[in-house]
């Protein structure tokens, strides 16, 4: 057997390390809670809300970032040089933004008093502090990710494929509807049910422009942070639960995502 | 049926493209070195490239038009093309990738149906219909491909290098079953090749392109009789015998410096070295030395026959080197003789252009 070299063994450790860092805290949390104290959480109801209105929004909030993701992915994956640096760095001004930041943003466009909001008031709208807030914070956040990774899938179909169905005498609405998403379909999904996890994570923006009211905008994350003010138990046990649907989605991504080779 | 008219002007990293070409119905086999801009025409032709300046008229159809500012999307120009790589659908098996064209026009299904069963039986792969494209040999997705490129019922056919994909050993099959098709059909093709193998198939309509610009154009016979560009000659493998031309008080003697005397076609070639030229078509091949005046006979050992489509190249060694290109039945009457075999290479006096170099 070869012995290891140097520079692998340090290699080694750094992956270890790292490994620790992110397996400890995991497992400090999971064991915090027995699993007989995670079915008696599930079982009551403010908590069921929460966790009704944290699966609720994700899911409202997915066909919009479809809808308006796909196009956005597809047509980007098409621009190329300068034009297409200036729409990716708008699409990442989102991502750099701090959550909290974000919220404050949205709050000054659709609130009462926000650019929108005499509009809005007008056709009797009232965005902040509704189950829509929440659903417009989880779209403001996710879908440039969204449409960033989407675009990557696109970039990676050949194009001739799509000059061969051109040709065929495909309209380029059928090119992409019969040729484009069919090739990513895998990857794609795996994009969708990475939206849902960042949506079921999203704190920050949420409680800013959507605030944290029980039944209506309070989603787990939420009432994981009120419940640390007063019963820092059920917050841990709220936690574990968050990380175990999380991990469930993870582990939906990884096995939708590995046969991407266009099969 | 009529054909395809275009002039086309498109700018390229070393050069300008400025095509003028028509196609008639038939095949007409474009030849060119790689980067002349074949492939970039076909772009254009298609409709995937703009070009800058030009016309591209399809029987009574104008596709592109500078002037008049008409420029119809691929997807209107009735064009079938077949990709170098083929680009078939790997997420759709064979009927459906052949279904693809009929299919995105709503035909109804029963239609669609029946038309890819006539195309599948057509073509003789009726028994890949439900396969995975991705399984499919080379040559089977050639056949794919054009099956899928022929139901939409172009009415002008681009073939980007049809068998370079290929491996050697499957490509003399393919090319014979394509010539097979393609003489069936009435449909002006535009086949893009390098490959001269690919032109000893489709002789009668060849264009040659170099850096951008149809630099001949003619039967297979006309471009090798009378090579316009070193790239023709290359390929044509003309015969080449340099040598010197003396002149005494009556006529012009062509020596060539292997010491061989020969006659040809002087012309106004001046006394010095000079060369002549033959093409490989016009070299006869004989077991023993015929009579006869005004030809020329030269003897040699064959050190190279290749099989090209239905002609036999031979290379002879002698006190010359020579290229006879005869036919293949004219091989098999001559027992299919291989390397070794002495022969005589015989050529008519009149078929040797003697120039000066």
């Amino acid at each position: 057997m070869n012995r290891p070299r140097p520079f692998t063994l340090l290699l080694a450790t750094a992956g270890l390390l790292l490994a620790l860092l992110i397996l400890l805290p995991i497992i400090a949390l999971l064991l915090a809670s027995s699993p007989a104290d995670l079915l008696q959480l599930v079982l009551r109801s403010e908590v069921q809300q929460a966790l009704w209105i944290t699966l609720l929004s994700s899911l409202l909030a997915l066909p919009p970032i479809l809808l308006l993701g796909l196009p956005a992915a597809y047509g980007l994956s098409r621009v190329n040089g300068r034009r297409r640096r200036m729409l990716e760095t708008l699409l990442e001004l989102p991502m750099v933004m701090p959550p909290i930041v974000a919220g404050l943003a949205l709050l000054l466009a659709f609130g009462r008093r926000g650019l929108l909001g005499s509009l809005l008031a007008d056709i009797g709208l009232r965005i902040p502090f509704t189950l829509l807030a929440v659903v417009i914070a989880i779209l403001f956040v996710v879908t440039p990710y969204f449409v960033r990774r989407c675009t990557l899938l696109f970039d990676a179909v050949d194009s001739r494929l799509e000059d061969a169905a051109l040709l065929l005498g495909a309209s380029p609405f059928q090119t992409f509807i019969r040729v484009a998403l069919p090739l990513v379909r895998r990857g794609l999904a795996a994009e969708a049910v990475m939206a849902l996890a960042q949506g079921i994570g999203l704190f920050g923006t949420i409680i800013l422009f959507a605030g944290n009211l029980p039944g209506r905008t309070q989603t787990l994350a939420l009432a994981i942070y009120t419940a640390f003010e007063s019963d820092p138990q059920q917050a841990f046990g709220l936690g574990a639960l968050l990380l175990l649907i999380s991990f469930l989605l993870l582990t939906t991504v990884k096995w939708l995502a590995p046969g991407e080779s266009l099969q | 049926m009529s054909g395809l008219e275009c002039r086309v002007q498109y700018p390229l990293a070393q050069y300008e493209l400025a095509v003028d070409l028509s196609v008639r119905p038939g095949v007409t086999v474009l030849l060119g070195p790689n980067g002349a801009g074949k492939s970039s025409l076909l772009r254009l032709l298609a409709g995937l490239a703009k070009p800058r300046a030009g016309r591209i008229r399809l029987g009574e159809r104008l596709l592109f038009d500078a002037h008049k500012k008409i420029d119809l999307p691929p997807e209107q120009r009735r064009i079938g093309m077949v990709f170098q790589d083929l680009a078939l659908f790997p997420h759709l098996d064979v009927r459906r990738n052949i279904a693809f064209g009929l299919s995105v026009r709503r035909l109804p299904k029963e239609a669609v149906k029946t038309r890819v069963d006539e195309m599948l039986d057509k073509l003789g792969i009726a028994q890949l219909a439900q396969r995975s494209v991705t399984t499919l040999s080379g040559g089977e997705r050639q056949k794919v491909a054009l099956a899928r490129t022929l139901i939409t019922d172009p009415q002008l056919l681009l073939l980007d290098e049809p068998t370079a994909a290929l491996d050697p050993s499957a490509r003399g099959a393919i090319r014979r079953w394509l010539h097979q098709i393609l003489g069936q059909l009435q449909i002006p093709t535009l086949l893009v090749t390098h490959d001269a193998e690919e032109v000893a198939w489709f002789r009668k309509r060849v264009a040659v392109i170099e850096k951008g610009q149809i630099v001949q154009r003619g039967s297979y016979h006309q471009l090798l009789r009378e090579p316009q560009s070193d790239f023709v000659a290359r390929f044509a493998g003309i015969n080449m015998i340099s040598g010197e031309v003396f002149e005494d008080r009556f006529e012009k003697v062509f020596i060539s410096s292997g010491g061989t005397k020969l006659q040809g076609q002087f012309g106004s070639v001046l006394p010095g070295p000079a060369c002549l030229a033959v093409a490989p078509w016009e070299v006869l091949l004989f077991a023993e030395p015929p009579g006869g005046s005004a030809q020329n006979v030269i003897p040699g050992r064959v050190i190279e026959r290749i099989v090209l489509g239905d002609r036999v190249r031979v290379t002879l060694l002698g006190a010359e080197k020579l290229v006879a290109e005869i036919s293949h039945r004219a091989w098999k009457q001559m027992g299919e003789f291989d390397k070794g075999t002495e022969l005589h290479a015989v050529f008519k006096t009149g078929e040797a252009r003697i120039t000066n170099n």
